[in-house]
């Protein structure tokens, strides 16, 4: 009871400060922050790295990193392009959801079993995937069908109010899975304590292919809003599909800075308002965008981890 | 009431490349029995639970379990087998709630359509904690930050919820305080009054001779002998174990306490650490052993962090020869040591080599010019301190994780003397080790009083702390209830009056 009490009152008073600061956030911008197509740019701007951030969010649960993710997202993407502009709605999403799932799922087969650290192995899966990407849209078999963009009507996905159902279905999955299922507990298991876990009967191989799946599937959801939202996906080079992830990332690292008061599944998309506001809120006041306001959300990050680690005594890796 | 055999192993035999760690081992455990298993670190105890337990297998050799041909091939076989076991080492999952803890790996259990029923998961967890009479544990919290004690009661009850007919405990008695010693000690009466059995590993010989009924002892991965403990002494376990006699008397032999009273070396006023400890002040001198005990929660643990600086103090001071201390690194610097009770996790680099751990906190004294330090000087201590702690090791660049619990303590105490230093923080020493190496403790205990070093000994063990305190402060729910000199009033009986 008490405990229910104490998260009541957490849920309660991080609500304030989120609605608090969207207020202040549109004072400084004076009105023009939470007018309502100005709000419903940056809602529909943080579907895409809520999804991704998921993925990573049960990547990270079990103590393994995947770099390769972008380059994923890329070729999920392509493959909702092509199929979308054929088979319509199934194409878009079964496509980006079956080749998100089965790549993430290929890279944990390859984590699991060559026993390679993972941030090593996904950054050479980073490079084979953006060397495909480039490959079809270079190709003179392929060349045509990925740079024509996704046929409007079948972009709904990516706006409102689709986008947002999609975001509501991916929280109550991704809070199920991550709290509520075996292979949740035990995917928080094996990142906590490889060996007890072991010890305790789970099966640890099973498991991280689990984790394959399922952060497979939240990078296919976020291909597909991606592309629903874009219409069409520049191929990434030379390691640029990095990039794709710092966003989601700063989403998580963000959330893990304050799983200790909220659930990270929850603090996910709070933390994507956060992010996406501050950089809707720069724009508004004219700050350049690029460098300078990737400047002021590392800043940002900065303060804000060291205002939730405060009287932490460890050492943080 | 003990009946009929309910494990009988034969002929057990278990080899790690060219090292034996078991050899042809016959053992019985009766129905109702509850079993010690004793033994030297490295005598193959915990290689033999583990394959009772189904963590290893065996090369060679029979296990029977209710008469059927036992060969468990995992942990979780085992428990479907109803054979469970609390490990010395394994601990819980940090990142998980205490309550999931209890049911890690069973979780399906509790799960409908996919999804697992956490209040019915914790309900069954608070029913085992019920069940056994164990202290309450709040299952919703994460275990990270829970005290070692708090963990092991955690592990004891996932134990009991499989609802074992054997219950392995491998060194579980020492991570526990007084009152959760006696505890667990009723939990076996009831589970041996139930017609269940027991394995328990202890160095705690007395005390294994208290709650078993038969003794085992291992000696060089082979059975020794085996005594009936109504019938037996501390004595003849103890030359079984090390195949030689051994005094009985490893404690000091004075009754009256010896030390420079003139020198303080180490004065703590009114420290306070908000929710553990309150004001708690005392003195120690040169050449002082000053005991610290007390039952579970008393803040015990605490005073040795505080004074070493690694909890934050809401207020008071500790000062070391007038010099006041705030941080770990002040210490360090004052010339304190502080040897943790969580030698693993606290203490010791386990993925480091003996020289890196011997090495660490010399580190300064033996950096030269233009911060320059030299390997071949760091190696050098590290040789002359696995020589004079006599530590068993192939050589200086094996992992710490290869050494047994003995060896690992030698490391841990080793790095601080070859240190001058003038207080010495001691936080259970002797958990986990062995009673040559306890032998060995205590005598390197005794000759750094006699050198002048003071020392603030922490422990759960009453015998240990009566039997090497020059004074004694007993605490009680943060609060520092009394100091008894060595003398007359340094009872078991009478500090039991203070601390319960």
């Amino acid at each position: 009871m008490g405990n229910n009490k104490k998260n009541l009152t957490t849920a309660v008073a991080f609500a304030a400060a989120l609605a608090a600061a969207l207020v202040i956030f549109n004072v400084v911008s004076g009105g023009k922050f939470l007018a309502r197509e100005n709000f419903t740019v940056v809602v529909s701007h943080i579907v895409y790295p809520a999804f991704t951030a998921w993925g990573l969010s049960f990547l990270f649960a079990c103590g393994y990193t995947d770099m390769s993710v972008g380059g994923v997202v890329v070729l999920a993407a392509f493959a909702s392009t092509v199929f979308g502009n054929l088979y319509g709605y199934p194409g878009v999403i079964i496509a980006g959801v079956v080749v998100g799932t089965l790549l993430i799922f290929i890279n944990f087969n390859i984590f699991a079993y060559t026993k390679i650290p993972s941030w090593i192995a996904s950054i050479s899966l980073a490079m084979i995937y953006e060397a495909t990407g480039f490959y079809l849209k270079t190709s003179n078999a392929t060349k045509s069908l990925v740079t024509t963009a996704l046929n409007r009507d079948y972009r709904v996905l990516g706006q409102l109010p689709w986008s947002a159902v999609l975001l509501a279905a991916g929280f109550a999955a991704a809070y199920i899975v991550y709290n509520r299922t075996t292979v949740g507990l035990n995917i928080r298991a094996i990142g906590g304590n490889t060996e007890v876990s072991r010890a305790m009967g789970v099966n640890v191989n099973r498991t991280l292919l689990w984790v394959g799946l399922i952060s497979g599937l939240f990078i296919g959801f976020a291909a597909v809003v991606q592309i629903s939202y874009s219409g069409l996906m520049t191929v990434k080079t030379g390691l640029t599909s990095m990039s794709m992830i710092f966003q989601p990332l700063a989403i998580v690292l963000l959330a893990q800075i304050m799983k200790k008061r909220v659930n990270i599944i929850i603090a996910i998309p709070v933390c994507s308002l956060i992010i996406y506001s501050i950089f809707n809120l720069l724009t508004i006041l004219h700050v350049p965008s690029g460098t300078l306001q990737e400047a002021c959300l590392g800043a940002f990050l900065i303060i804000f981890g060291v205002m939730g680690r405060r009287g932490g005594r460890e050492v943080v890796k | 009431m003990r009946g009929d055999i309910i494990l009988e192993i034969r002929g057990l035999n278990k080899s790690f490349g060219p090292t034996a760690a078991n050899r042809n081992i016959d053992f019985t455990l009766e129905r109702g029995e509850i079993h010690g298993l004793i033994g030297e670190n490295g005598s193959g105890k915990s290689t033999l639970i583990s394959q009772i337990a189904g963590l290893y297998g065996s090369d060679s050799g029979t296990m029977a379990l209710n008469g059927a041909p036992y060969v468990p091939r995992s942990p979780l076989e085992a428990n479907a087998k109803r054979v469970s076991m609390v490990m010395q080492e394994l601990g819980v999952v940090a990142s998980l709630p205490a309550g999931v803890n209890v049911f890690l790996g069973r979780t399906k259990e509790f799960s409908k359509f996919g999804i697992v029923s956490l209040k019915a998961l914790n309900r069954a967890a608070e029913e085992q904690f019920e069940k056994w009479e164990l202290p309450k544990v709040d299952l919703h919290a994460l275990a990270d930050g829970m005290m070692i004690e708090t963990r092991k009661m955690i592990e004891l009850v996932r134990a009991m919820a499989v609802d074992p007919e054997i219950l392995i405990l491998d060194e579980i008695t020492q991570s526990l305080s007084y009152n959760n010693r006696n505890k667990l000690y009723e939990l076996l009466k009831k589970f041996k009054a139930m017609g269940r059995s027991a394995v328990v590993i202890t160095h705690d010989v007395e005390e294994l001779i208290e709650i078993t009924d038969r003794i085992t002892v291992l000696r060089d991965g082979a059975v020794a002998g085996v005594l009936d403990s109504v019938n037996t002494t501390a004595d003849e376990v103890k030359r079984l174990m090390v195949g030689r006699e051994i005094s009985g008397e490893y404690y000091r032999s004075d009754s009256e306490p010896s030390f420079d009273e003139t020198r303080t070396v180490l004065s703590a006023r009114g420290l306070t650490v908000e929710g553990e400890v309150r004001d708690v002040s005392f003195d120690v001198h040169a050449g002082e052993i000053l005991g610290f005990c007390g039952i579970s929660d008393s803040g015990i643990h605490t005073v040795g962090r505080a004074l070493y600086g690694l909890e934050k103090l809401t207020s008071g001071r500790v000062l070391l020869e007038g010099r006041e201390l705030k941080s770990p690194t002040c210490a360090l610097r004052s010339n304190m040591a502080y040897v943790p009770k969580d030698r693993d996790n606290d203490a010791l680099m386990m993925g480091a080599s003996i020289w890196e751990n011997f090495a660490l906190p010399s580190v300064t004294e033996l950096t030269g010019k233009a911060f320059f330090i030299s390997p071949r000087r760091l190696r050098a201590l590290a040789r002359k301190m696995t020589e004079k702690m006599s530590v068993k090791c192939r050589d200086i660049f094996q992992t710490m994780t290869d050494l047994s619990g003995g060896n690992k303590q030698k490391v841990n105490l080793g790095r601080w003397l070859a240190k001058d230093i003038k207080l010495l923080i001691l936080d259970c020493p002797t958990r986990g080790v062995d009673v040559g190496v306890k032998a060995y403790i205590y005598s390197l205990m005794k000759d750094a009083k006699a050198e002048g070093i003071a020392t603030i000994l922490i422990s759960d063990e009453l015998t240990e702390v009566l039997g090497m305190s020059d004074r004694l402060c007993v605490m009680k729910d943060g609060v520092l209830k009394a100091i008894i000199p060595r003398g007359d009033e340094f009872t078991e009986h009478s500090l039991i009056k203070v601390m319960v």
